[in-house]
């Protein structure tokens, strides 16, 4: 009579993780394919699409990809390269082994007023934790600095290298 | 003075049984008592597939909601094998509480000791789970970021929102399962044990916030999410129902009051208490209840004693009384001998299956020591058996020992049982439960009941001496499902 609760308990427990085993590919190639739309949507609008996945790894690289979207539109205007720069500069895409970073500063009058992430590191739960939390923290000192010369967030060294390169190459690009 | 412990309702004496008030129990026909073993025996098994597949459908959860496609690197592995700790472990920790959180449909199925035989066993595999959830995490964190876990560690503390919380968990788990070892909680008074193990609460309730913040397990969209939510409000929800709510109902119910205090033998009263509605106690004598008497300085005590009688009524609306019979032992018990008449007595019950409901066989046996023959008193009168079909050993050290033994002799007498007074100091060695004199005449259980192998036993006594008389009894032939023995020094 144990034997057969045992294996009863044991066959749906089998049961039950070969269901979530598969389930979890399947959204694992959306997520994929979501992490890979966010990557390019940098350029375009299509990060916009990524926000409506289900995985929360996906949900946090969707935000990601519609921030590009939001600014994207005035990207176009990267066209002056005059000394009292206006406008929005991207930063180069710097690898991380967690996932690129990728910033975009606004920049009016010469004076950097926004900094935002295109791009930050994702590659695991951790990381967009890391992300989600030392990117608010970078965008104010940043701002309040006016420069790339800032300290790193402790916990989030990587991110915050990369970040900070990124915004430099930015600050170069709008020969601030 | 056993006389007065006789009810004098008119039903009983017209049935010629002393000793009754209730309908005399009917015998169920043949293979009931097996099909009701099925039954049972089939709940238990759902109750194991419950167990095992909750624990993989809250990995199996995390794996649909993508939770392996994310192992890229052996950071990413750690960090993983982390997560699967950690659900697990709260998994087993609501498993836990469940166990803990005296469910009627667990405890007509395995019984209230065996529940918390269960639970008892859980919590070092659980504590080991949320420790090793830490301690992977930190270092799954800890190399994704190039530092070591301790620095890791104390990151999470200073910088994560409710990780601290977290931390503060873990401490009180730790405390929890350490007080609740043998060794250690041998050391303590019951009510240290009894108040750190209320920390449970507080371990779980400070474990939360962290799992809706840091981890995904209540993020939107998530499969996991509608899982852990209905887990920890069905736990949360049968905790204050069954061990709040329905007691508070069950003492609002019966408004039960000590009617006297009655000496049995030397340290040993019974303490009969009156209340209302007592009809819907029927049939729970040698159930347990726990019981409070609620007197200065003894209110906070809870008391687990079974009904020595089954409940006898005299008046409309189930008005009747109760009676527990008791000996001296903790100096809770000592208080009791000085009850007054009138006390309010709060109750939780009736809890354990040392009842009908066990029953898988139609012939009976009761082994009874000392103060554990009372609830086999209450259980003699109303458990089904054809006369002949029946056998009560009872042990003690001296007759006077044998409490409630005139009662037990005419119940005996009445419902046709054969009856042992088994008297005298313990043998040594083998089937040391019974009494010296007896092994050294030769003999052994089965002179006692030639047919115990086709008979349910129940088995009520001190530990050691129950788990000598289990093991005769295997010897006998008596399996384990017709064991029918609770424990009641928890």
């Amino acid at each position: 009579m144990k034997i057969r609760g045992a294996i009863a308990a044991g066959l749906a427990s089998a049961g039950i993780l070969v269901a979530g085993w598969q389930a979890g590919t399947q959204v694992g190639g959306i997520g994929t394919v979501a992490t890979s739309t966010t990557a390019t949507g940098t350029t375009g609008a299509s990060g916009t699409g990524t926000s409506g996945s289900g995985a929360s790894g996906s949900g946090a690289s969707g935000t990601a990809g519609s921030t590009g979207t939001g600014s994207a539109g005035s990207t176009g205007s990267t066209g002056s390269t005059g000394s009292t720069a206006s406008g929005t500069y991207k930063g180069t895409a710097v690898q991380t082994r967690f996932g690129p970073v990728q910033v975009q500063i606004t920049v009016a009058n010469g004076k950097i007023t926004d900094v935002t992430a295109l791009q930050l590191t994702n590659t695991d739960r951790k990381s967009i934790q890391i992300s989600n939390r030392a990117a608010p923290l970078l965008r104010s000192k940043v701002l309040a600095a006016q420069s790339a010369d800032v300290q790193t967030v402790s916990g989030a060294t990587i991110t915050s290298d990369a970040y900070l390169t990124s915004l430099q190459a930015a600050i170069d690009a709008a020969h601030l | 003075m056993n006389t007065k412990l006789l009810p004098a309702s008119p039903a009983a004496s017209s049935s010629g049984r002393p000793g009754l008030s209730l309908p005399a129990p009917k015998n169920p026909s043949r293979g009931w008592f097996a099909r009701q073993y099925r039954q049972r025996m089939l709940r238990r098994d759902l109750l194991t597939v419950i167990a095992w597949t909750s624990v993989a459908a809250a990995i199996a959860l995390w794996l649909a909601d993508g939770g392996a496609t994310g192992i890229t690197s052996p950071a990413a592995a750690f960090t993983a094998a982390g997560i699967v700790a950690g659900l697990a472990g709260m998994d087993l920790v609501l498993l836990m509480l469940l166990l803990a959180a005296r469910i009627p449909f667990i405890d007509r199925t395995i019984g209230h000791d065996r529940a918390l035989e269960f639970h008892g066993k859980l919590g070092k595999p659980s504590l080991y789970l949320l420790l090793a959830h830490g301690i992977l995490l930190a270092t799954g964190y800890g190399m994704a970021e190039g530092l070591d876990p301790v620095t890791e560690s104390v990151n999470l503390w200073v910088q994560v929102p409710d990780m601290w919380l977290a931390f503060v968990s873990v401490a009180l788990f730790i405390a929890v399962v350490v007080t609740s070892l043998v060794a250690v909680r041998r050391r303590f008074p019951y009510e240290f044990w009894y108040v750190v193990h209320l920390l449970t609460y507080a371990a779980v309730a400070t474990s939360l916030p962290h799992q809706f913040s840091v981890g995904g397990l209540f993020a939107a969209g998530t499969w996991q999410r509608w899982y852990w939510l209905a887990i920890c409000i069905y736990t949360g929800t049968a905790l204050v129902y069954f061990r709040v709510l329905e007691p508070a109902l069950a003492t609002a119910r019966h408004r039960l009051t000590v009617a006297r205090v009655e000496a049995v033998a030397p340290g040993v009263v019974n303490i009969v208490m009156s209340g209302r509605k007592l009809d819907q106690l029927a049939g729970t004598g040698g159930r347990f209840f726990i019981w409070r008497f609620l007197a200065p300085g003894m209110w906070w005590h809870p008391h687990p004693f079974s009904l020595s009688a089954e409940p006898v009524l005299h008046g409309p609306d189930g008005q009747g009384t109760l009676r527990v019979t008791v000996r001296n032992l903790g100096n809770g018990s000592a208080q009791l001998r000085r009850l007054r008449k009138g006390t309010k007595v709060a109750v939780e019950g009736p809890y354990g299956l040392l009842s009908t409901a066990a029953r898988t066989r139609n012939k009976v046996v009761m082994i009874g020591a000392g103060i554990g023959i009372t609830p086999l008193r209450a259980l003699l009168e109303t458990t089904p058996f054809a006369p002949g079909e029946a056998t009560v050993l009872l042990r003690g050290h001296t007759d006077q020992e044998l409490y409630l033994g005139r009662e037990i002799l005419e119940l005996c007498r009445a419902r046709g049982v054969r009856l042992f007074h088994l008297t005298g100091p313990r043998a040594h060695g083998r089937s040391a439960w019974l009494p010296e004199d007896a092994v050294r005449g030769g003999y052994s259980l089965t002179s006692y009941v030639p047919d115990i192998a086709e008979a349910d036993v129940y088995v009520c006594g001190p530990a050691a001496w129950a788990a000598n008389v289990i093991a005769d009894a295997g010897k006998a032939g008596v399996r384990e499902e017709q064991i029918h023995h609770e424990r009641f020094d928890w």
